[in-house]
C-alpha cells in the first residue's frame, strides 16, 4: 500500500475494509489456554485422588500446589499476541484479576495456618474456592465472547464447589474432593474450551 | 457545505493504520504491516508521522532479543479520526 491521496469514497472503503479485517480470525486459540488449565487439573485431581486412595495419605493434596507451575508454564508458553482487541483486553483483566483473588486466597490460608496452627483448612479450603473464582472467571468470558455454553456451564461446577464447601463445614474430610475438582474442571473449562475452539474453527 | 479532510489522515496508508488502531487496543509493528500491505519502511515512515501528530502512542521493545513495536491510538487520535469520519459524511450524497 502506497501513500497516495484517497477520494471520499475510496476512504469509506478502505476504513470499513480495515475495520473488517482485525475481525477476521481474531478468536482463534482462545480455547486453548481452557484445554490447557482443563486437562491439566483433571489429570492432576485424578492422579491425587489414586495416590491418596493407595497411600492413605492426606499429604498428596499439596500436589495441588503444581497449580502454579501449570500457570506459570502456560504463561511462558504463550506468545503476545500481534494484536490485542478490547475484548481481548477486558478478559485478560478479568483472569488478572481472578488470578490475583487465588493468591489472595493462598496467602491469607498460610496467615490463618499459622495464627490456627493447623494446615488442615489450607488445602482443603483452597479448592472450592479456587473452583468458585474459576467459575466466575468463566462465565464472565462468556458473557464477553457471547458464547451461552461458556456462560452457564460454570453455574454447574458452582454446585460441586458449594457441595465441596458443605462437606469442609460438615467436617468430611473426603479424598473423592479431588475427583470432584477433576469433573468440575470438565464442566467448566474443558468442555467451554473444546466448543469455543470449534465455533472459532468453523 | 463540504468540510476540509484532515490531511495527516487522508492519505492512503495512514488511513488504514488509524482505521485499524481505532479498532483495536494496540497492534503491533508487523500485524499493521500484514493488513495494510505495505512495505516496513513506508509504514515506519507514516507511522513516525501518526506519531509525531499524537495520534498514535508507538512503545518499543524487546520480546527475547528481538525488538518489538506496538501502537495504541491516543484520545487525540480518536478525535481527529472521529472529525474525518463527520467530515467525509458531508461529502456524502
Amino acid at each position: 500500500m502506497e501513500e497516495k491521496k484517497l477520494t471520499e469514497k475510496e476512504s469509506l472503503e478502505l476504513i470499513t475494509r480495515m475495520i473488517q479485517s482485525t475481525k477476521e480470525n481474531l478468536e482463534v486459540g482462545r480455547g486453548n489456554k481452557f484445554l490447557m488449565y482443563g486437562y491439566f487439573t483433571v489429570a492432576l485431581g485424578i492422579v491425587i485422588f489414586l495416590l491418596s486412595l493407595f497411600t492413605h495419605n492426606n499429604l498428596y493434596s499439596w500436589g495441588w500446589c503444581l497449580m502454579f507451575a501449570c500457570w506459570a508454564f502456560v504463561s511462558w508458553k504463550a506468545k503476545k499476541p500481534d494484536v490485542i482487541t478490547y475484548t481481548g483486553k477486558a478478559i485478560q483483566r478479568v483472569w488478572q484479576i481472578m488470578g490475583l483473588m487465588f493468591a489472595i486466597t493462598f496467602v491469607s490460608l498460610w496467615i490463618f495456618v499459622v495464627i490456627f496452627h493447623t494446615h488442615y483448612i489450607l488445602m482443603i479450603l483452597m479448592m472450592p474456592l479456587s473452583l468458585i473464582y474459576v467459575n466466575i472467571g468463566v462465565s464472565i468470558t462468556g458473557i464477553i465472547l457471547k458464547d451461552k455454553w461458556m456462560t452457564f456451564l460454570p453455574l454447574v461446577s458452582q454446585l460441586i464447589a458449594f457441595y465441596m464447601l458443605v462437606a469442609i463445614m460438615n467436617n468430611i474430610p473426603n479424598i473423592l474432593l479431588n475427583l470432584l475438582m477433576s469433573f468440575a474442571f470438565i464442566v467448566s473449562m474443558v468442555i467451554p474450551g473444546h466448543i469455543l475452539n470449534y465455533k472459532m474453527h468453523k | 457545505m463540504f468540510k476540509d479532510l484532515n490531511p495527516l489522515l487522508h492519505s492512503q496508508l495512514r488511513l488504514a493504520i488509524m482505521s485499524i488502531l481505532i479498532s483495536v487496543d494496540e497492534a503491533d509493528f508487523v500485524y499493521l504491516k500484514e493488513k495494510t500491505n505495505s512495505t516496513a519502511g513506508n509504514l515506519s515512515v507514516q507511522i513516525d508521522k501518526l506519531s509525531q501528530a499524537d495520534y498514535i502512542e508507538v512503545k518499543k521493545d524487546f520480546v527475547g532479543k528481538r525488538p518489538h513495536t506496538t501502537c495504541r491510538i491516543t484520545g487525540k487520535g480518536r478525535k481527529a479520526f472521529s472529525d474525518y469520519i463527520d467530515a467525509l459524511k458531508s461529502y456524502l450524497p
